[in-house]
């Protein structure tokens, strides 16, 4: 039931042996659509028309086969994806390969291959899916609906041909017998059908409905998956601790909409960073392994609203408006003072620095001034939380900030920031700099550099802590969770319930008593064990019949 | 069971590329700030969203409230010093917002994800004569949210005499684009 793409695999399957017999026992419904839906790989012969073509071209789609070279496909389209630089995760690494690659950038562009996932032709391949397991679920879906509404079909004419039949003799009439069988049946749950000297009963119709709410939950896990995709959106920001942000496009370091998300959609909350904590195992083997860290903020909902504190873990995700947020990295934001050349404070912040070894935090970072003057001044350098002097090389021994120094390197010139090309806060464009200096150097808190010739200073104030989180909203995460959970339990249920008919014969012999003729077809016993059902239910069965013969004979006599 | 892994992968596939990029609303660029791509946008009038009343403490330590200037043109920039493509506008806003102080145009400027020293650094190495609101929170953003917002840095509001959203310019605003503007807002006076 399982493979839904091929339909085949239901009439190849438990193929009822009683099909041989002239009375139709495949349910009408299910048997002959199946067939008719079944994937036909060569367009039928003879008269061709555009309907014909149109669903021939259908039934490709939704076949198996397609699905599966989709599939193929879509795993395909996303490995230049991870292998050239793309659009909307490094711009930069994309301008690089162009320049890189004067001939071949251009053909690839036009291919989409910078953006992969926006490109027209990987949205077609998964549409196509889309439409594909659609195209299959949705009818399926039809079919299992109209199955389990089913009634069993006549009795065959030969029950004797069954897998599991018996027969017995009683003194009632054929039609009292009928009757007893029928009470019986219907007793034990079973769905009715009689006719003249034949009964058919049937059981197990969950079996169906498990089997649809297993389809139907299917569709809701690709909705609920789209429906992020269009509606959700992800973003990150960095927090210096003291800091505040808002969840607003312009106060976001980056920000990944779903295709229907506008800026006026983005959940109003503000927030701000109190203190941030992290400590750190101090000895043993796992030296230098952080463990716990906590970031303790103060966050309103709505502007205006009530400021709540709280504190943000790692997996201990804060909950606001719907969307959560994520403390997903940490690091050092040391405080730089910068002194123009006329003795005019230009810069004095907290400066977030990115962690370029997660052993040690030892940080990278840049600082610019771009109003200083005369010049416009910048500096490059690292910050170490635990400086240490090895063999006259500074290096960083422990993550926490027991000994924090920075080691800085000053440029003067056009920093390019001028020219209105946005660039990154982390890097400095030492296109249009020289160095001030030859060498870097080294600051404990509170000391400063001076640049020759009274172009200014720059002082170590202190440090601070910053905090990166991520904003996530998802619209399809509880739908696809509740569709999940539904999906396995239909698919639990069509596993463990059986669908098994009882077929009842009654008649007269030649010698005046009444024969009666039961056979039991299970029509996909996976788990076994209906020969010892139908056992039981034929001996009770034949227990009705003796005992209302008894009973008979008592109001007769 | 076939199904099922094909969902599974499928489900992956479609999350995986899930991240598109709206129209009207720009994506991140890598340089850890949203940035715009000079596009504009004029409301004409009766398409016009009320703007929020926005009040606060400037860059000099004053508290402003916008609707101080009720029955002029306001100018609302949203800047940062630390922003390339504010630094290149910068100038542009300077000589419109001296141009325009005939025709009472207000420009008034939003300061976010700042710090004062360098901000003030900027207001003065740019000539900048107009009021900035202190808001390195961005809340003044926050505001605009249901209205008109504003989705990048630098963006631009214009708002007319009635302070109703007249005009959006989202990145880096040109002399033309708010030239434009500024010229049909003021034409009656």
């Amino acid at each position: 039931m399982t493979d839904v793409h091929t339909s085949q695999a239901d009439q190849a399957g438990p193929r009822d042996p009683a099909a041989a017999d002239p009375e139709p026992v495949l349910e009408a419904g299910l048997g002959e659509r199946d067939a008719a839906d079944a994937p036909v790989t060569r367009p039928p012969a003879g008269h061709f028309g555009v309907l014909a073509w149109a669903r021939w071209a259908w039934r490709q789609l939704t076949s198996m086969r397609v699905a599966l070279v989709l599939l193929f496909l879509l795993a395909l389209g996303s490995v230049p994806g991870s292998l050239l630089p793309q659009e909307g995760i490094d711009p930069a690494a994309v301008q690089e390969y162009f320049t890189a690659h004067k001939t071949l950038a251009p053909i690839l562009n036009r291919a989409g291959l910078f953006n992969v996932f926006a490109a027209p032709w990987f949205a077609a391949i998964y549409l196509l899916l889309f439409v594909s397991l659609a195209g299959c679920v949705l009818p399926r879906a039809y079919r299992l609906a109209r199955s389990a509404r089913a009634v069993p079909p006549r009795a065959p004419r030969n029950l004797a041909r069954l897998p599991n039949s018996a027969r017995y003799q009683t003194g009632l009439s054929p039609a009292e017998a009928s009757a007893v069988a029928a009470r019986f049946l219907t007793g034990r749950h079973f769905r009715l059908n009689r006719g003249d000297g034949w009964l058919s009963a049937e059981k197990g119709y969950r079996r169906e409905v498990g089997n649809l709410l297993f389809h139907v939950a299917l569709m809701g896990v690709l909705v609920s998956i789209s429906l992020g995709g269009l509606f959700g959106y992800k973003a990150d920001r960095l927090v210096v601790e003291g800091g505040s942000f808002a969840d607003t496009v312009t106060d976001l370091d980056a920000f990944h909409p779903g295709h229907f998300v506008s800026a006026g959609d983005l959940a109003p909350f503000s927030l701000t960073l109190n203190k941030f904590d992290a400590s750190y195992i101090e000895s043993g083997q796992d030296r230098d392994q952080p463990s716990t860290f906590n970031a303790h903020i103060t966050y309103t909902a709505q502007p205006g609203g009530k400021a709540r504190t709280d504190s943000l873990q790692v997996n201990h995700p804060l909950h606001v408006d719907g969307t959560k947020l994520y403390l997903i990295g940490h690091g050092y934001a040391p405080v730089f003072k910068v002194t123009d050349g006329q003795g005019k404070v230009v810069y004095d912040q907290a400066t977030p620095f990115l962690p370029a070894d997660q052993q040690t935090y030892l940080s990278e970072g840049v600082v610019k001034a771009p109003d200083a003057k005369p010049e416009q001044l910048g500096f490059a350098g690292v910050f170490l939380p635990t400086a240490v002097d090895v063999n006259g090389q500074l290096q960083s021994a422990f993550p926490a900030a027991l000994e924090p120094a920075v080691s800085m390197i000053a440029y003067r010139g056009n920093l390019g920031l001028n020219s209105g090309v946005a660039q990154s806060v982390y890097q400095l464009d030492t296109t249009g700099m020289q160095k001030v200096a030859t060498s870097s150097q080294v600051l404990t808190a509170g000391q400063s550099m001076k640049l020759p010739n009274g172009e200014g200073n720059l002082t170590f104030v202190g440090y601070k802590q910053w905090v990166s989180l991520q904003v996530t909203y998802d619209p399809g995460q509880v739908p696809a969770l509740i569709s999940g959970i539904v999906a396995l339990a239909g698919l639990l249920l069509s596993f463990l319930v059986r669908r098994r008919r009882i077929f009842v014969r009654t008649y007269a012999d030649q010698a005046g008593n009444t024969t009666v003729d039961v056979a039991g077809l299970a029509r996909s016993d996976v788990g076994g064990g209906f020969e010892g059902e139908f056992a039981e239910l034929s001996r009770d069965l034949r227990d009705q019949l003796t005992a209302s013969r008894k009973e008979t004979e008592v109001s007769h006599g | 069971m076939a199904l099922t892994a094909i969902a599974l992968v499928a489900v992956l596939g479609l999350s995986a590329c899930g991240g598109g990029i709206a129209d009207n609303t720009p994506a991140s660029n890598g340089n850890n700030f949203v940035a715009g791509d000079g596009s504009s946008t004029y409301y004409l009038a009766g398409h016009r969203t009320a703007a929020p009343t926005v009040s606060g403490t400037t860059l000099s330590g004053s508290e402003l409230n916008l609707s101080s200037y009720r029955g002029q043109v306001v100018v609302l920039n949203f800047w940062g010093s630390w922003c390339a493509p504010c630094r290149k506008e910068a100038p542009t806003l300077a000589v419109l917002s001296e141009q325009y102080q005939a025709k009472k145009v207000q420009f008034v400027g939003v300061d976010i994800r700042d710090q004062a020293s360098a901000a003030d650094a900027f207001v003065q190495n740019f000539g900048i004569s107009y009021p900035s609101f202190n808001d390195p929170a961005d809340e003044i953003a926050l505001d605009f949210r249901g209205a008109v917002s504003p989705a990048a840095i630098p963006s631009t509001l214009v708002l007319d005499q009635d302070h109703r959203i007249a005009g959006r310019v989202i990145g880096e605003a040109s002399y033309g684009t708010l030239n434009n503007m500024l010229a049909k807002l003021t034409a009656g006076t």
